[in-house]
């Protein structure tokens, strides 16, 4: 078992570790555009005024667009832009133009473009990111959204035979995603405070090379309001495991598309109308991120608009150390291309001087925060008062994001099997928690009429080789949530809560 | 998975049904495609939704009442103007304003487009898109899926298609950045011969019918072409080709990849103007249109690729793929599993634009002549400078294009005082000329005079079989011109072609 030495306080200048030996043999062998060669005698002819007769490219005169309008809610009334906005409040209109200055004009925002995105753009979200984020020395590359950035950074990265770190239960939805190319999970154990960096630790120390392969290098996170636990990592944690992370050589991965999402916190002086005050206090209200402490460049960060501004936006920014950036825009060139002129057009707009502005969009964020927690106040409530004197199940309040993760006491059930444990398998399960708990699952949606996600559904299998023996209970047993939103409608989350007390009455009492 | 194969049309074959029942289209998926799982929330979602007054408290999608959109329009060309290209691009023409929006009728409602969807895109894009093909390629059994593209399309494809060590077959000279793409998948690439007409069917059967497992691996099951406006070559494939190529594809179990961008690009149709009138514009189209790979496809064995960045845009980043049903629920269930389904707002707009209160897909075919005619005036020109400015002098030819936006110009090197055909190769099987160096010459004295064109050898596929029996750098004494910039891009830069050649030759 290989002890690496101990470096916590590594500090690069300006993060220029060697981190290519971590690029799946794909990634190594993709080459930049083949056109490469020719693009750099071009580049370096010293003729100006070239006339171009290379490109198969329509003339942007051909576009049939002049003007695209989107009208979205007013950000002046600095007190609750969402609420306004559903009760028939002000209302702005963004531009996109092709005769007339905009931040992203139509003729250019249409044509093809590389690697990592049109320019204005880019710029836009690397100023925002710069403002909220801070990263140390990253560039912004973007995505069509969180599950485009993630398949592209798995194939950067994952090869067959390869094993990934993640939360021991963990969105299906992502992790099944690199499993057809032969990567597999490691789940690390958690609790309420999310992945445990002891348990992340533990696996990595007692790896054995010989008998699974290579040790695991990429850490798979997402930081707040995870997916499904709603568990957020706290600042000590983040820097525990950050710290694990240069250690062992990891590449943190960190999906974060709940970070403004965060419930709780102090609230932003919203009367306050000087922009550069609010977005101050509306930043120090924000968790920091992986990314704001990765003085390594091991931090691969993913955002998107997919729960801020809609998911049908497609649009999303992946930031990174350079090498990696270049590598994620050979990828993309060589397959999806970056995002539609659309979703470009309109988040630049937005961010521009004529649009919200970073200020104004900030705005928008908050007022979002509070309406979400809104919901999630009024789900605790109705849970409390429908669920929770049954006695069968809880709820722990999240910090952040969409999901509650209700915990249901299957020990209370008349057919609750409980096996004495005497040796054997780390990882077998001594009790029926979840055959019960996918029961519960179907009676609840077939009888009662509601759906939940049961915690099955993201349960990352578990191998003994990585688990260690003593007090460790498996996962099976562990297996005991549903997963509920309270992004839906009051009346949704009313009925359902009702229909979830009803039917673990039925469930339990059988 | 919700997919409607396209609905049959009249002129659909009737046995077909019987006939694909039978087919097991599995043994032509990679490794990784045959273990792809469907997204297991998703199949969550679809039971829920199959039981009415169930409540969904599984999916964690944001409400549509927090989407900060309620609106989109879009201004484009009025479709009633007699010639909508033109009068567009002279500002002369009048607007129509498209309109999508989240709380008021619409084609498609903003709730829908901007909410999560299936990969495959939403229903009513992929139906008029449907509709388009029936009336256009007359589809056996086909389904569509909406795509973010033809780069994404056919890089999808590859993954659906190939396994590490496969041989892919395309045509010799191609759009090298997608066969790029393939490389680092392990897929390598078997040239076949072209000729002015494109990929040479005879060459097809004679690598495919010499091909040996034992010492090549195993045999190529994907064949990749771009049958109209060819990149680089710009030729357009006849009809009797195309039947030889698919009975070949047949014979051999090909799956033929039809990547088709300009197929819409098409120059002297002669479409029939009482056609028009009495029946529209996509009957009119479609009468005069080549026959597609598609419109061919009994057996299922053809993925064709459209997409609309030559004909609207490139930043759509919207094309759709039509294939028979196994593959394209295997497509969208990589779809699914990488990109997701496509943005909203192209949704929206492609519904809006093909529905009743946009263009129609009439309308749309309408544009599409507009654009035609536009391109095909100035292939005319380019032709005509062409002939005046550089073939008087015999040191280069070219054949008129047939559609889209290349011209492929032959480089008569022979006329070279330095060009040499008696070489010995510097490796067996290697060039017996010294075209490739010649060429590189050339291109570079053509960018010291102020022009860019792209040299043949950018698009060159290397064969690797040993089966060719000539070297591709002996044959890469062409450009390929674009002739999409304006009239003074085009009179100057074959003015400066003309003259950099006299200088290269005398």
């Amino acid at each position: 078992m290989h002890t690496p030495q101990i470096n916590n306080n590594v500090t690069s200048d300006n993060g220029v570790i060697d981190l290519s030996h971590h690029l799946s043999d794909e990634a190594r062998i993709r080459v930049a555009n083949p056109l490469k060669d020719i693009m750099r005698v071009i580049s370096e002819c010293p003729v100006t005024d070239l006339i171009p007769m290379a490109n198969g490219d329509p003339h942007h005169s051909f576009y049939p667009f002049q003007q695209i309008m989107y009208e979205v809610p007013s950000v002046q009334d600095p007190s609750d832009p969402v609420t306004s906005w559903n009760n028939s409040g002000r209302t702005q209109i963004f531009h996109s133009y092709r005769d007339q200055e905009c931040a992203l004009p139509i003729s250019k925002a249409f044509r093809y473009s590389r690697a990592a995105g049109l320019v204005q753009c880019k710029d836009a979200l690397t100023n925002f990111s710069n403002l909220i984020f801070a990263p140390p020395n990253h560039h912004v590359m973007l995505t069509f959204g969180n599950s485009d950035g993630l398949t592209k950074v798995f194939r950067l990265f994952g090869q067959k035979g390869d094993y990934f770190l993640t939360d021991e239960f963990s969105y299906p939805g992502i992790t099944n995603c690199p499993l057809p190319y032969g990567v597999k999970w490691v789940g690390i154990k958690m609790d309420s405070g999310g992945i445990i960096p002891e348990e992340l630790e533990k696996v990595l120390i007692r790896w054995d090379e010989a008998k699974l392969g290579r040790r695991p290098r990429i850490l798979y996170l997402v930081p707040v309001g995870q997916n499904p636990t709603g568990s957020t990592l706290s600042v000590d944690r983040r820097k525990k495991i950050y710290a694990i992370a240069q250690t062992w050589d990891l590449i943190i991965i960190e999906d974060d598309p709940y970070y403004f999402l965060r419930y709780d916190v102090p609230q932003t002086n919203c009367a306050s109308a000087d922009p550069d005050e609010f977005i101050k206090n509306f930043t120090s209200t924000l968790i920091p991120t992986f990314l704001s402490m990765d003085v390594d460049g091991r931090v691969i960060r993913l955002d998107t608009f997919s729960k801020v501004l809609a998911p049908g936006m497609r649009l999303g920014w992946i930031t990174s150390n350079k090498l990696f950036h270049l590598k994620l825009g050979e990828y993309t060139d060589s397959s999806t291309q970056p995002p539609h002129a659309f979703g470009q057009m309109f988040v630049t707009e937005m961010l521009s001087e004529h649009g919200w502005k970073i200020e104004g969009f900030c705005r928008w964020l908050r007022s979002l925060r509070l309406e979400y927690q809104n919901r999630l106040d009024f789900l605790l409530d109705v849970f409390q008062r429908e669920v929770e004197p049954t006695g069968y199940a809880s709820v722990k309040r999240p910090e952040a994001g969409m999901f509650v993760w209700i915990e249901v006491f299957f020990e209370k059930h008349p057919r609750f099997v409980h096996e004495r444990c005497s040796g054997g398998s780390p990882v077998v399960a001594r009790t029926n928690t979840e055959c019960l708990l996918k029961e519960l699952f179907e009676t609840l949606m077939n009888v009662q009429g509601v759906a939940f996600v049961p915690a099955s559904m993201f349960t990352i299998p578990e191998n003994a080789l990585w688990v260690e023996s003593d007090g460790h209970v498996p996962l099976g047993d562990r297996t005991r949530f549903l997963r509920a939103t309270f992004a839906s409608t009051e009346d949704i989350i009313e009925k359902g809560m009702i229909r979830l007390g009803k039917g673990l009455r039925e469930f339990f009492q059988e | 998975m919700v997919f409607l194969p396209s609905t049959a049309s009249a002129t659909s074959a009737v046995d077909v049904g019987l006939k694909r029942s039978h087919v097991d289209y599995s043994r032509y998926l990679s490794a990784e495609a045959r273990s792809r799982l469907p997204n297991p929330i998703k199949s969550i979602w679809k039971v829920a939704q199959v039981k009415p007054g169930t409540i969904n408290m599984g999916n964690g999608d944001p409400h549509h009442t927090l989407y900060p959109i309620c609106e989109v329009n879009f201004v484009v060309p009025s479709i009633d103007e007699h010639d909508p290209v033109q009068s567009w691009r002279s500002g002369t023409g009048e607007q129509n304003i498209i309109s999508s929006y989240k709380d008021e009728p619409c084609a498609l409602s903003l709730r829908t487009a901007f909410a999560y969807g299936a990969g495959a895109g939403l229903k009513d894009v992929r139906d008029a898109l449907a509709d388009l093909n029936d009336r256009i390629h007359s589809p056996p059994n086909h389904t569509v899926s909406l795509s973010l593209g033809n780069a994404d399309a056919l890089t999808k494809c590859f993954r659906l298609l190939g396994d590490p060590g496969d041989s892919f077959l395309c045509e010799e000279f191609t759009f090298s950045a997608m066969t790029n793409a393939a490389l680092p998948l392990g897929i390598e690439w078997v040239p076949i011969r072209m000729d002015n007409n494109g990929l040479v069917p005879s060459d097809l059967e004679r690598i495919l019918s010499n091909w040996d497992e034992a010492k090549q691996g195993k045999r190529p099951h994907v064949l990749y072409t771009i049958p109209c406006s060819q990149n680089p070559t710009g030729s357009t494939l006849s009809l009797e080709r195309r039947q030889q190529i698919y009975q070949i594809a047949h014979d051999w179990d090909i799956i033929i990849l039809e990547d088709d961008p300009y197929f819409f690009l098409q120059y002297d149709l002669g479409v029939s103007q009482s056609t028009i009138q009495q029946y529209g514009h996509t009957r009119a189209m479609a009468e005069v249109l080549p026959r597609s790979f598609l419109s061919m496809d009994y057996d299922g064995r053809v993925m064709r690729l459209d997409s609309f960045s030559k004909i609207v845009a490139p930043g759509m980043r919207l094309g759709w793929v039509t294939s028979n049903s196994y593959f394209a629920d295997k497509l969208d269930m990589l779809t699914d599993s990488s990109s997701q389904h496509p943005h909203g707002m192209g949704q929206a707009f492609v519904a809006e634009l093909l529905g009743s209160n946009g263009w129609g897909v009439d309308g749309f075919m309408k544009w599409i002549l507009s654009l035609c005619n536009e391109y095909q005036r100035r292939r005319d020109l380019f032709m005509d400078v062409f002939r005046q400015k550089v073939a008087t002098s015999g040191f280069a030819t070219a054949e008129v294009p047939q559609s889209g936006m290349f011209v492929w110009i032959k480089i008569n090197l022979e006329h070279h005082a330095r060009f040499s055909a008696s070489q010995t190769p510097t490796v067996p099987g290697g060039p017996t000329t010294n075209t490739a160096d010649l060429m590189d010459e050339l291109f570079r004295k053509l960018l010291n005079n102020g022009l860019v064109m792209m040299p043949a050898s950018t698009f060159a596929i290397a064969d690797r079989t040993g089966m060719m029996g000539s070297h591709i750098n002996d044959r890469v004494n062409f450009f390929r011109a674009t002739f999409v910039g304006t009239d003074e891009t085009i009179r100057n830069g074959l003015a400066t072609f003309g003259r950099t050649l006299e200088e290269f030759f005398l």
